[in-house]
């Protein structure tokens, strides 16, 4: 039982790999031929792997958490992916306001709540009377048409609302918690003689809560079927689009209306407060010309309002100050005229949905914050507006 | 024309002690200008609706009913004897459940019309008829003729209630007789539990619920608009003008023009 003798020279030369310049060994055995050993990584190779693709600057998923991968296969298919519930287990009703057709913010954040109340296993189906596009894309897996009136009607509305009602006899209905929703809300626990769970301040899949009694005590229940749901409770959905599937309703009959006539009225933007305004066009330190300025609100029909500067200077009136110091405007549109941007400008602009800004300085906070900002005088643009918006009235 | 303002013992906001609700003043200043107008209150107590005569009602029903027991079937029974053309209200309640349906019970259990958040109203063209106009969000109104007999909402942006005056309130008169006992009032259908009211964060609009972090700061801040904004580096004032009204007019915020005639 002797051991076989190895001789460490040979040992060497065997481990030897070809070579020109100097002699060199491969004594871990390591060699191509799948040897013993642990296998070499380079570290820079497997850092550009967890490079994210498709982010403007460099990031690096270090978690592993596949953030890479995701964005490799959304970019490399890049077709929408609708979802599809084919066989809900039941389903959530949503009445949007859309006012004119256009949906609103608060009606988004409700399809956002019926999602939550939906579930895995449910759809979220859409009541709307006449057409409104991008239901799918807000989150409607059905959409059911209910008779449109042309007038104002909301006994009839309601009455077409409770036989969709008991046709579809979903799990629960959200409506929002607006002069419009909130009485077409009411007028169905009424007629449906279903409790109302009005006003939820906050919604989750298992309760929801509201305020009661001067706010002083909040009130928790279970999901009820009738709900209306407060403005900024719930966040809008922001999955994939879903498919917005059209779903037949009965026709109701239709009763004579007890509103004989209905006339809206725009609000007058001389006299609207700006803190509720819909359309404000401001004027900062680059406008000059505050009589061109007054015309333009006029043309435009907006509510005139300003920066610090201005009112400081006693050029526009204190009360149309915009800013953490004046008034913090819920508008949808915000068209700021030589507006630099300072950050206490901005905080009153933050609840705009669309800000226009006209500006000569190109790295100006408000050019940045605008979703179409204009490189210029608005000293120029001011009268070119006026113009444009006469010429149009002229022909 | 014969109106009845329904008035409520409410709580006051800030001492929780009983006082008529704003609302409520706000409603009969609209009734008094309007015609003849007397208050109707069902309740254990008339000492918190009897505030309206120092806003110049003259005669306030007291409905006397028990402690708890629900005041609509009163309310009811008294307005069907009455047979008044118009019936005012406020459109919430004031420190009890603020649910906002007991107008809609009186109305369905009459059987008239009822039209909700009004800021002012007017006898209309055709007798027996009633203008009334509702307030809207963003300052807009909606101007609506109504047959009456109606019950109408008042929405707290109608002109604020007149001043009280103690005069006027001692040479007011309160008549209080038994009203129609209805059941205790049924308890809440939907099984609440009640804790002390604790104030939610608001939520952030314009963030995403989805994302990194750097994406979701990004849109709180506003830094995202300017990722996909377009920015029209010295242009004419005249292509700015176009741009500028075609950009107003895909929101939604300027009215089309009538003719597609080239601005300018």
């Amino acid at each position: 039982m002797t051991r076989v003798r190895r001789d460490p020279r040979a040992d060497r030369r065997a481990a030897q790999i070809a070579s020109l310049d100097r002699p060199r060994f491969d004594l871990a055995g390591r060699a191509a031929d799948g040897g013993p050993g642990r296998p070499r990584r380079n570290p820079r190779t497997e850092f550009a792997a967890l490079r994210v693709t498709g982010a403007a600057r460099p990031r690096f998923d270090r978690q592993h958490r596949g953030e890479g991968a995701v964005a490799q296969v959304v970019s490399a298919a890049s077709t929408p992916n609708v979802i599809v519930v084919d066989a809900p287990a039941f389903l959530v009703a949503v009445v949007p306001d859309a006012p004119g057709g256009r949906l609103t913010q608060h009606d988004r954040q409700l399809f956002g709540a019926a999602r939550t109340l939906a579930g895995a296993h449910g759809a979220v189906a859409a009541l709307v009377a006449g057409e409104i596009e991008g239901l799918g894309a807000i989150g409607a897996d059905r959409v059911a048409a209910l008779a449109s009136t042309q007038n104002y009607a909301p006994d009839v509305t309601a009455a077409a609302l409770a036989s969709a009602f008991a046709a579809l006899s979903p799990r629960h209905l959200l409506f929002p918690e607006t002069p419009d929703g909130g009485d077409l809300a009411r007028r169905l626990a009424l007629l449906t003689g279903e409790p109302l769970f009005p006003d939820v301040e906050q919604l989750s899949a298992t309760s929801v809560s509201r305020a009661a009694r001067g706010k002083r005590v909040a009130q928790r229940a279970a999901p009820a079927r009738l709900m209306t749901l407060g403005a900024d409770v719930v966040a809008p959905y922001s999955g994939p689009a879903r498919e917005g599937r059209s779903e037949p309703l009965p026709t109701a009959e239709v009763s004579a209306p007890a509103i004989t006539d209905a006339r809206r009225i725009p609000a007058d933007p001389a006299t609207t407060p700006l803190t509720v305004a819909d359309f404000v066009v401001s004027a900062g330190n680059g406008v000059t010309d505050i009589e061109a300025f007054r015309r333009l609100a006029e043309a435009l029909g907006a509510t005139p309002g300003a920066s610090r500067v201005l009112c400081d200077a006693g050029l526009m009136p204190r009360a149309s100050q915009v800013g953490a110091s004046g008034s913090v405007l819920t508008a949808t549109c915000y068209l700021a005229l030589g507006v630099a941007g300072a950050p206490q400008h901005l905080q009153g602009v933050a609840g705009c949905e669309h800000v226009v800004a006209v500006n000569t300085d190109l790295h100006a906070a408000m050019i940045e914050r605008a979703g179409l900002a204009i490189v210029q005088d608005a000293q120029l643009v001011m009268p070119a507006l006026i113009a444009a918006l006469e010429s149009e009235r002229a022909s | 024309m014969k109106i009845v303002v329904l008035l409520s013992a409410g709580a006051h906001p800030v001492s929780s002690a009983p006082v008529l609700p704003r609302l409520e003043a706000q409603a009969l200043r609209l009734a008094l200008a309007l015609g003849e107008t007397t208050g109707l209150h069902a309740g254990p107590s008339a000492a918190p609706a009897a505030d309206a005569l120092g806003h110049g009602l003259g005669l306030l029903t007291h409905l006397a009913t028990r402690e708890g027991d629900d005041p609509i079937p009163a309310l009811v029974a008294a307005l069907k004897a009455e047979t008044p053309d118009l019936v005012l209200a406020g459109r919430r309640g004031q420190g009890g459940e603020e649910t906002g349906l007991a107008p809609y019970a009186v109305a369905a259990a009459l059987g008239v019309t009822i039209v909700a958040d009004a800021v002012a109203l007017a006898p209309g063209a055709a007798p027996g008829s009633l203008v009334v106009e509702q307030a809207l969000p963003k300052g807009a109104r909606r101007r609506l003729v109504v047959r009456l007999p109606a019950l109408v909402t008042v929405h707290p942006g109608a002109p604020a209630p007149g001043a009280y005056a103690y005069g006027v309130a001692r040479r007011g008169r309160v008549d209080t007789i038994w009203g129609v006992a209805g059941s205790a009032a049924e308890p809440n259908p939907i099984a609440v539990e009640e804790r002390p009211y604790r104030p939610r964060p608001k939520l952030m609009r314009s963030a995403p619920g989805t994302g990194s972090a750097a994406e979701r700061l990004a849109a709180a801040t506003g830094g995202m608009a300017s990722s996909g904004a377009n920015v029209l580096v010295q242009p004419t004032p005249d292509e700015a003008a176009r741009a500028i009204l075609e950009h107003l007019r895909r929101i939604g915020v300027l009215a089309p023009a009538v003719a597609n005639k080239p601005a300018a």
